[in-house]
């Protein structure tokens, strides 16, 4: 049976894509009404204690990489450091003019590592989830320039640039057109428990350090934010963004000849960004005067429920034949998801659970373009499902960390079968040994599996890849011990037995369709500091 | 952690990520799993058979329309398995009962700036077009079809694979169309005696029964290399089964100049460079019968529609046929069916392929000509029209030249009584575009299509009125007549496949012609045909057929002879179960019948006792 819209349907997601530009306005307009009420909050009552923004911001509690985030939290704007010494203007008793006690700020991630596999060949990844272990993962780097001002006691701004690098890299290829992408390019700027941000930003959550996944919220989009403090363990945020990917479905460019002269002129005929609203709402519990809930005064547990709405509006497409045209309908799509995290404040040790909902056109993170549709052209029927779970513990010169997930994926295509339908998950652990303050050794192991909802002719079966690897990881770590601790210098190898389903996903001619056991072996390097958002 | 709020937490997180993988794990549906062979026919004159060329019949998936160019009818289309399965409805409606579809397997996808929309550019014959869905897909439709009591036909060729290699006959390493010579006439590989230089195209260059020629200025440079091609852009890669990605598995002549040359026509390649395959190589034989067979196990078809059989030499297919029945029939497909196409007006050289050993049935192409085309199409124009005496005479020789014996371990109906017949198909323009939009003369044909001896087969939106000229132009998409089930010609065909399901004489019956005439004017028995079906695997069961297909006039079923004499009692009463009024004649004593029919009408005569509810 078909999965056809349904026309109601097709007229409340026709409705929210022409609304979509209505609420992208309604939350900016969340976030010039925030303000106000904060003025009048500021004005009616104490300023809660200036540290209280910072200690509940995600990235603190969200251990891994519990470094970086602290070393960024330390410089965050918002935080206690503004000068209790009053200001020129108001000592000379004129009008309060805020005083400017600026700096710069560089901050990066980056990780890189060149390997063999052992046959020759340049060492590559084999993962065959969405999520795989990170540990073969290509090099990325980001360089973060901020600029940090504060007006006042209240009053303090952020000006953040943080260029990417994508490999490969000038020294391995001897092309010097390194590829270089914008991750960050906003403006940030804070008055007491408000934050409002506008620009071009990385906005995420916690992630998975061993997947290098961000499970439940991860946007990539241009657009503004804001965040509220609700008493002392309740934040709220939101943000509304948009995206419009050079592709098929959402961008098109046809040469029309030149309304003067000769020659002909581009005229953008497809244009149709996706516009997507983010809503998360967290509670923290931790012991307080009034309430000792946690043996250690460190430990803590957090709730967070987070949702998306997503929307494009139809546009037409020309195809080949100059008189045809293809309709591409209106599209919404929307993501409920919730975060369980607990931590006991000593040596990065927590556990995290992420459950996640995902339909229609929110499915499909915001960077990737769908590759299989519903009869009509859009992503309905499409949802996904995961639950994920991560956690590190560390006691003196022993630590592990470990992760896990199950994903369920089903495109909104007709058809039963699809190579867009599937379940998959993997579990990981890395238990690690540290030996004396700099030095340590990880070994890693995992298995992972995606069930297609194809048929492996030979077993007339579900087409199920799988691959279970090893690995080890001698490395230095200046910083000191803890698994997150960066920098780190060191060398892989990791090998991957793969099973036969794992090796039909690739084409005849690759050699990764013939060999069962895959080798990858060489050096890795992993920083952070200074750096305002998760790479 | 030995907190118990933190405990509880664990565990609910413990419990929670392990009972995740309950909510749902996938699986490919049953019907998408490789199928138990069975027999799902009883008799394959009760079929009526609808070709569906597949990428113009529905489209029930858009994830596999890559490369669509919507309009353009040389390119693809979009249409798919899925999409036949969305509308079998349709297809009960209008009374058909076996699928014959268009070739499954994966094709070179383009060439020239033509695609392969149609199939029979193969390229790997143990795959899938991914164009009309995946195995499943195709399993899929084969078990909805077996569910419903419906059968499926698979479209397969032997003689050809799609344009897989080229001639390197200038010996530079790729492919070239140039112009060549030696300045001497005669002295390239073309054609024409009296020039000096040759077009030549290593592509789908002319036949040469030495082998195609490599050839520089100087003059010829023996048999030119046969270079597979490697572009994986547009799927042009050495074909599979490995077999035929080796020279041993080409003839290598060239492109067929001359039909009439019966060489040429077994040994060259098909026009547009299909490469013609070495047949008689016992290894290639192999290859096919095990590279078709295998999709008889893989569906679960219930018989081969087999493209180009007079290009392919008997001898083979004595082996294909024995082998693949041999391997179909111990696994319980004791009644497969296997017809082939011979585009020829020929009868004796149709009927040469269903001789003892080779084929079930074949294409009655001879009936397209002589009949459809000459008696029913060409009703417009009296100048053209021939009367229907040409189809006793074409009809009378069945016997003789389709051969009175089943093949073993085949469809146990003898070829002359199981012919494939047919008014038009994707090789021909449409009928209607013959007939200049002549329906009456359409719907007038189809009464002889459903109620002659023999096996019904029907174009796909022949139904729907299309009227296409040649190829691709009578290849539509048949999706944007949005499957209307109103019109005439639609109910009317439904309504004949009605009555022959209904009525065992028009499906199994015996034939004897009680009327023809060579009249095609103002005569009062022009354009009259009638028939009788009855005996035989009909036993008592009795059918009267009288057509006319005059389009100017009602004729009568008598002449200066004397009324029409027919085979049942004097004093029978006859019941027109076609006329809605269900009109009643009744045979004279003497025997006679006379039958006034008008213009473009039919009379389907049965004994008023043996009149079935429809």
């Amino acid at each position: 049976m078909r999965c056809r819209r349904s026309r109601p349907l097709a007229a409340v997601s026709a409705f929210a894509a022409s609304v979509a530009p209505v609420g992208l306005f309604a939350l900016l307009a969340l976030v010039v009404f925030l303000p106000a009420r904060a003025f009048a909050q500021a004005e009616a009552a104490p300023a809660e204690p200036a540290s209280a923004l910072a200690e509940h911001t995600p990235a603190t509690l969200a251990p891994p990489p519990a470094t970086q985030a602290t070393a960024v939290v330390a410089k965050d704007p918002t935080a206690a450091d503004a000068s209790p010494t009053p200001s020129v203007a108001v000592r000379e008793g004129r009008p309060a003019q805020a005083e400017n006690t600026g700096r710069f700020e560089f901050g990066s991630y980056g990780r890189i590592s060149v390997a063999s596999d052992l046959r020759g060949g340049t060492g590559r990844p084999a993962d065959i989830v969405a999520y795989g272990a990170r540990v073969d993962e290509a090099s990325y780097s980001e360089f973060e320039l901020r600029r940090e001002d504060t007006f006042g006691d209240n009053i303090k701004t952020r000006i953040v640039t943080t260029l990417a690098l994508f490999p490969e890299f000038f020294h391995f290829t001897g092309n010097a057109t390194d590829h270089i992408g914008v991750r960050n390019l906003y403006v940030q700027a804070s008055y007491k428990d408000l934050t409002m941000w506008a620009g071009s930003r990385m906005y995420r959550g916690d992630d998975i350090y061993l997947l290098n996944w961000w499970p439940l919220d991860n946007q990539n989009t241009m657009g503004a934010g804001a965040m509220y403090k609700l008493g002392a363990d309740t934040v709220i945020a939101g943000h509304a963004g948009m995206q419009r990917l050079e592709n098929d479905s959402q961008f098109q460019q046809i040469p029309a000849v030149a309304p003067y002269g000769f020659g002909t002129v581009p005229v953008t005929t497809l244009d149709r960004p996706r516009t997507i609203e983010t809503l998360k709402i967290t509670h923290f519990v931790r012991n307080s005067e009034n309430r000792h809930v946690f043996a250690s005064d460190k430990a803590g547990f957090k709730v967070s429920l987070y949702g998306e709405a997503h929307q494009i509006a139809a546009g037409v497409r020309k195809e080949t034949n100059p008189d045809v045209e293809r309709a591409l309908p209106s599209d919404t799509g929307y993501l409920v998801g919730a975060q369980l995290g607990y931590w006991t404040g000593e040596r990065d040790t927590y556990v995290s659970l992420f459950l996640r909902h995902a339909s229609g056109l929110a499915a499909y993170d915001p960077l990737a373009t769908p590759t299989t549709y519903a009869n009509d052209q859009s992503t309905h029927g499409t949802t996904e499902n995961l639950i994920a779970l991560s956690g590190n513990w560390e006691k003196e010169w022993f630590g592990v960390m470990a992760a896990a997930y199950v994903r369920f994926f089903r495109d909104g295509s007709p058809a039963p079968t699809s190579r867009e339908k599937y379940d998959e998950g993997i579990v990981i652990a890395r238990p690690q040994i540290y030996i004396g303050e700099h030095w340590g050794v990880g070994i890693e192991g995992s298995y992972q599996q995606r069930r297609y909802a194809l048929i492996n002719q030979d077993q007339d079966a579900n087409l199920t890849a799988s691959l279970l690897r090893g690995a080890i990881l001698p490395y230095f770590s200046p910083t000191g011990r803890g698994s997150f601790k960066r920098p780190q210098i060191g060398l892989v190898y990791a090998v991957t037995s793969r099973n036969s389903g794992a090796r039909s996903l690739y084409a005849a001619e690759d050699v990764f369709s013939q060999r069962k056991t895959e080798h990858f072996m060489g050096v890795l390097a992993e920083w952070w500091f200074n750096f305002s958002s998760y790479p | 952690m030995r907190n118990p709020v933190a405990t509880c937490i664990l565990g609910a997180l413990t419990a929670a990520f392990v009972l995740a993988p309950a909510v749902g794990c996938i699986e490919v549906p049953r019907e998408g799993k490789r199928p138990v062979l069975a027999n799902h026919v009883e008799d394959w004159r009760d079929e009526v058979i609808y070709q569906v060329i597949v990428d113009r019949f529905a489209n029930g998936d858009v994830n596999n329309d890559y490369n669509v160019r919507p309009g353009a009818l040389a390119r693809y289309q979009g249409g798919d398995w899925r999409g036949m399965q969305d509308h079998l409805d349709y297809l009960q409606e209008l009374g058909v009962t076996t699928l014959w579809i268009s070739p499954v397997v994966r094709n070179v996808e383009t060439d020239a700036d033509v695609d392969s929309y149609h199939g029979y550019w193969q390229q790997d014959l143990t795959e899938v077009n991914p164009h009309f869905g995946d195995l499943p897909a195709l399993r899929s439709l084969a078990a909805a079809l077996h569910d419903r009591g419906m059968k499926i036909v698979l479209d397969i060729v032997t003689n050809h694979m799609g344009q897989v290699f080229f001639y390197d006959m200038n010996l530079n390493g790729h492919p070239d169309i140039y112009i060549g010579g030696t300045g001497q006439p005669n002295a390239g590989a073309g054609t024409d005696p009296t020039s000096p230089v040759v077009r030549a195209t290593e592509y789908d260059p002319d036949f040469d029964i030495r082998g195609v020629q490599a050839s520089t200025s100087l003059g010829i440079a023996g048999r030119a290399p046969m270079i597979f091609f490697n572009d994986a852009t547009i799927n042009r890669v050495p074909p599979k089964p490995a077999i035929f990605a080796t020279r041993e598995a080409y003839h290598g002549l060239g492109r067929i100049l001359n039909y009439d040359i019966e060489q040429q026509t077994e040994l060259g390649d098909f026009p547009g460079g299909l490469k013609d395959v070495a047949t008689e190589n016992p290894a290639v034989r192999t290859a096919m019968i095990d590279a078709f067979a295998r999709w008889v196990e893989e569906v679960d078809f219930d018989g081969f529609r087999i493209d180009t059989v007079k290009h392919v030499e008997h001898d083979f297919w004595k082996v294909f046929t024995a082998g693949v029945r041999d391997r179909v029939y111990a696994q319980g497909k004791n009644n497969f069916f296997m017809f082939g196409e011979a585009f020829d007006g020929r009868d004796q050289l149709l009927g040469s392929y269903t001789q003892k050993g080779e084929l079930d049935s074949v294409f009655y192409f001879s009936q397209k000509f002589q009949v459809f085309r000459d008696v029913f199409q060409m009703a417009h124009d009296p100048t053209q029209q021939k009367g229907t005496d040409q189809i006793a005479n074409l009809w009378k020789d069945r016997a003789v030249n389709y051969g009175t014996e089943a093949q073993d371990k085949g469809i146990h109906v003898p070829p002359y009584k199981a012919l494939v017949n047919f008014m038009d198909n994707h090789d021909v323009s449409r009928f209607l575009f013959d007939a200049q939009g002549d329906k009456d003369a359409l719907r007038n044909a189809m009464t002889l299509l459903t109620t002659e001896e023999g096996i019904p087969c029907l174009y796909y939106g022949t139904e729907q009125e299309l009227a296409g000229g040649n190829d691709p132009a009578n290849r539509e998409v048949l999706w944007n007549t949005g499957f209307a089930t109103g019109n005439d010609t639609f109910r009317h065909f439904a309504k004949l496949t009605r009555l022959r399901k209904a009525y065992l004489a028009l499906r199994r019956g015996d034939t004897t012609v009680r009327f023809s005439t060579t009249h095609v004017g103002t005569e009062d028995d022009a354009g009259v045909f009638a028939f009788e079906r009855a005996g035989g695997d009909a036993a008592d069961r009795y059918a009267l057929v009288v057509v006319n297909s005059n389009a100017r006039k009602a004729s009568t079923s008598a002449n200066a002879d004397g009324a029409m004499k027919v085979g049942a009692a004097p004093g029978t009463t006859f019941v027109d179960v076609l006329d809605p009024q269900q009109a009643r004649y009744q045979v004279g004593t003497d025997g006679s019948l006379s039958v006034t029919v008008p213009a473009q009408r039919a009379l389907i005569l049965v004994p008023e006792g043996q009149v079935q509810a429809l």
